[in-house]
């Protein structure tokens, strides 16, 4: 067995500053769920296989599963709980909350994070734009189309179409 | 449906959305405890072996190993989530990843390690990886030591029934098979003016529930409290009540949100370990599947062979089904309610097609060394509608019959007699309402130009099956419910149901709320909670809005006339002249004359509470959801991808309560017929019976760009045996995609695919099949 190093690492996560001590095999997941309790973050494999997990990292829809805690030190990282909240909720939180895009809500913090991504870098995607963009988020329940206009509708609000 | 009303009928926001969306939403895998220890299982290599020895000294000298639980450690108790008949842990070990120990430890990384550092002696015995070869004389068992089905105490099943021939689980009475007989067949065949003779492969699948199984336990004080993926809290209670020497009322369960479940997430070994290693270790332990875990440590759907024929005269009558069906039990003793799904399989589609009068239908419930199987979403539907719904089709176009007019020329009509629940008759078959909103919705009248219009390499067709599922009248379970409203007047719903992603309790309060003429945010309530909520038999079987829905709406409507009783002392009047609204109980004809709920519930001195119940059996009538489904697809008759162009699932639903909860779950459950039919399949390593694909990736669920348009369509023509109309949709919608593509791509190349799922491989064969044979 081979002996772990630990490491000292400063994350910035939701704007906030952390710092952790942490095994170099930890991934950013561990770290977010386990160490720091933001568990609106999910796991649904583990190796990058669904998505469940996506975060942004410098604006980049991440798979936290397969990025190691150390790796995403000194850089931003933007969680769901750092969208928005109950209170004060993103438009695209808002949109999948009302429309039922969310159903078992496993997949729902992933697919929300990588929609932000797509939002910020194209406030006015195709439908099949959103579909490419969120092609690495599975979900099992809704079969997509309530998320695909659950985003669409977001963007609008965004936009200030609607 | 005419009648005012406030919440059903509406497309209200779900409660549970906005904490899904903010992540806020604690699931059994985001609890988190001080002290919490971590817990993994060790898992069998082998498909069939008898541990001989556990030496578990290297691994209880790491540190920050807490305990360790082998086979020796754990009481001789049975449990299980249909009937008790497993085992915590167990000597023989039955299918590859079968429980062998478990460990608790200070992280996951211990935990994983001293998994790794237990040394365990295997006696490899012989393994059954398939369900006919395990029927066959001189086949090993694929278990050696089950409990006597005596010994059992049944949950669904009756154990008395039960007995086993070989590897083969039947009945007592009946033999090796569950068979469903009338008429007789060979005299139909006869009669039959044409004949379809097909054998038909399902492979078997996973759930894909996103979130994996998880379990956090604690042990205090001779009390323990299980957070946990499942959808039989109340099981769970009784079984970990009996393995851990506890009266029921010291164990209490919680699943209140799931992250999926779709049938399958019950109690499990998985949970009893979880609550036994917080017992002997005196902190909180957690255990979180892996995905590897959640594929193979489930109830699948099972693999299955069918063996057809059906013959039909030229006028369009049915004169005879005959099928024997295996069916692949996987590695639980009796387990995966196989006996109960034999039964649904034989007996259904025999109800649909009510009017064929001959019909000889056996299935095999067979032991294999393999994943259980069980109730995963459209239990039974989804296994026996591929082959019926196809060998249907083909025998329309022996007849040159329209396939619509052909199922329907034959099917359940309104009040038959069902084989599928003795001694009931139908309440309700809105089939035909279904299938011809459907028809008009995909255009069927197009049908036979569109294969016209394309010659080249890409063909295009179209096809369709109907289907019959349960919609909640099931004969198995009972639900209760309360309601309450306290002193401030305010309304609550006390429900067992977990959530896992149907959102039934928003559809439960809708209900209550329009029994007391208040808006949707004027009830409240907790669910799936055993300490606060009574018993309910769990979400399966689309049984939720159906039968909780019942069980709700009688507990709001004791609670209510508790309330008027009240509300007529103060306001010196009968009961019988008051009613509510608004939040306000008022003199019918002079709403004057009123009260605030609060103000009646202030001089109730304290809840008024109304309790509900509905049990199975209670009502000779007996109702189904019924569905059509379509497809319209093009087949690539060189490379065998079958692309669907378009889908439609038209649903009777009795009354939609919530039509977009509605249409969500009926575009889910199309979804993932879609991949039922077309990518998802489990291969097992035929020599280890090792599975070869559990990862996600190679699970090929269907991704954002695999979803072709999909339009649902709500048939709303009531049902009289449920207080507002209702019939559970959830599970139905999956059942009628496979057979409707498989139909769709022989109305556009001719080829009859017979397996699934149907891979570019599968139906290329079927192409030089159909081109052998002259199709």
């Amino acid at each position: 067995m081979d002996a772990q190093e630990i490491h000292d690492i400063t994350l910035m996560i939701n704007g906030k500053v952390h710092q952790v001590s942490v095994d170099s095999n930890w991934t950013l997941n561990d770290v977010l769920r386990n160490r720091l309790g933001l568990t609106g973050t999910k796991r649904a494999c583990d190796y990058g296989g669904c998505g469940s997990c996506t975060v942004l990292m410098d604006g980049l829809d991440v798979y936290s599963c397969s990025i190691l805690a150390m790796e995403a030190a000194g850089k931003e990282i933007l969680t769901i709980e750092g969208l928005g909240t109950g209170e004060n909720l993103h438009p695209l939180q808002k949109s999948f909350a009302l429309s039922y895009a969310a159903q078992c809500g496993w997949c729902t913090p992933g697919m929300i994070m990588s929609a932000k991504a797509l939002l910020d870098r194209e406030p006015n995607p195709t439908e099949q734009a959103v579909r490419v963009a969120l092609s690495g988020v599975l979900c099992r329940c809704t079969g997509y189309t309530s998320i695909i206009q659950a985003v669409l509708g977001a963007a609008r609000v965004m936009r200030g179409d609607s | 449906m005419s009648e005012n009303l406030l919440t059903v009928g509406r497309s209200v926001p779900p409660i549970y959305g906005i904490e899904k969306a903010t992540g806020a939403l604690c699931f059994p895998a985001d609890v988190t405890l001080p002290g919490m220890l971590w817990m993994k299982i060790l898992r069998s290599p082998h498909a069939h072996a008898r541990i001989l020895e556990v030496d578990a000294t290297a691994a209880h000298k790491m540190k920050g190993v807490a305990a360790i639980l082998t086979h020796r450690d754990v009481p001789r108790v049975l449990f299980g989530p249909y009937q008790n008949e497993i085992y915590a842990l167990e000597e023989e070990l039955r299918f590859v990843g079968d429980t062998v120990a478990a460990v608790a430890a200070e992280d996951w990384n211990i935990a994983e390690e001293a998994v790794r550092a237990l040394r365990v002696k295997y006696e490899v015995l012989p393994a059954i990886h398939d369900a006919e070869a395990g029927t066959q004389s001189g086949a090993p068992d694929a278990i050696v030591d089950y409990p006597d089905p005596l010994s059992i105490k049944p949950g669904d099943i009756r154990a008395d029934q039960l007995a086993t021939f070989g590897n083969i689980i039947g009945l007592k009475e009946g033999g090796p098979t569950v068979a469903n007989r009338r008429g007789d067949v060979e005299a139909g065949f006869q009669q039959s003016d044409v004949l379809v003779e097909r054998v038909f492969r399902q492979s078997e699948v996973n759930a894909v529930s996103h979130e994996p199984r998880a379990c956090v336990a604690i042990y205090e004080d001779g009390k323990c409290t299980l957070w946990c993926s499942v959808q039989d809290p109340y099981r769970l209670q009784d079984g970990a009540a009996r393995v851990l020497g506890l009266p029921m009322a010291n164990v209490r369960v919680v699943a209140t949100n799931l992250g999926g479940a779709f049938g399958v997430k019950v109690t499990g070994r998985f949970a009893i370990l979880c609550a036994l290693l917080a017992r002997d270790t005196g902190r909180p332990v957690k255990i979180w599947f892996s995905r590897e875990e959640e594929s193979i440590d489930s109830h699948n759907r099972s693999a299955l062979t069918h063996y057809v024929r059906a013959g039909a005269k030229k006028d369009g009558s049915l004169t005879a089904i005959q099928v024997r069906t295996f069916l692949d039990n996987g590695y639980w003793p009796f387990g995966g309610l196989g006996q109960n799904i034999g039964f649904a399989i034989c007996t259904r589609p025999v109800d649909l097609y009510h009017r064929c009068p001959n019909v000889n239908w056996e299935v095999f419930v067979v032991r294999t060394n393999r994943p259980s199987t069980g109730p995963y979403r459209g239990r039974a539907d989804a296994e026996s509608h591929f082959p019926v719904e196809s060998v249907m089709d083909e025998l329309a176009q022996k007849i040159a019959m329209d396939p619509i007019e052909f199922r329907l020329k034959n099917r359940l009509r309104q009040g038959d007699d069902l084989c599928s629940a003795p001694k009931k008759i139908v309440s309700t078959v809105w089939l035909e309402e279904a299938a011809r909103s459907g028809a008009a919705a995909i255009d069927w009248q197009r049908r036979a130009a569109l294969r016209a219009s394309h010659s080249g390499a890409r063909k295009r067709g179209m096809g369709m099956a109907m289907v019959i599922h349960s919609c909640g009248s099931n004969p198995a379970g009972t639900s209760e419910a309360e309601v309450a409203i306290d002193s401030e007047g305010r309304i609550a719903l006390f429900s067992g149901t977990a959530d896992q992603g149907s959102e039934q309790q928003t559809t439960l309060r809708q209900m209550v709320a329009e029994v007391f003429g208040v808006a949707l945010d004027d009830v409240g309530g907790a669910n799936a909670d055993t300490s606060t909520c009574p018993f309910d038999s769990g979400p399966f079987s689309s049984r939720t809005v159906y039968a909780t829905g019942i069980a709700a709406c009688r507990a709001a409507e004791t609670a209510k006339s508790k309330l008027l009783e009240c509300a007529s002392l103060v306001l010196n009047t009968a009961a019988k002249d008051l009613e509510t609204g608004n939040k306000f109980v008022w003199l019918r004809g002079d709403r004057s004359k009123r009260l605030s709920l609060r103000d009646v519930a202030a001089h109730a001195g304290g809840s008024i509470r109304g309790h509900g119940i509905h049990r199975p059996n209670e009502d000779p009538l007996f109702a189904y959801g019924f569905a059509a489904a379509f497809a319209e697809v093009e087949v690539d008759i060189e490379t065998g991808e079958v692309k669907v162009i378009r889908l439609v699932s038209s649903h009777d639903v009795g009354r939609a309560i919530n039509p977009m909860i509605v249409e969500g779950q009926i575009l889910g459950g199309a979804a993932q017929g879609l991949g039922y039919a077309l990518t998802e399949g489990f291969c097992f390593d035929q020599r280890t019976g090792t599975a070869l694909n559990q990862w996600f990736l190679d699970l090929r669920t269907p991704s954002i760009l695999d979803i072709p348009d999909i339009e649902p369509v709500i048939v709303e023509l009531g049902e009289p045996t449920h207080p507002f109309g209702a019939k559970g949709c959830s599970e139905i919608s999956y059942v009628g995609v496979a057979p409707a593509i498989a139909n769709a791509i022989c109305h556009a190349t001719g080829a009859r695919v017979t397996e699934l799922p149907m891979t570019p491989d599968v139906v290329l064969k079927a192409l030089r099949e159909a081109k052998r044979t002259g199709a």
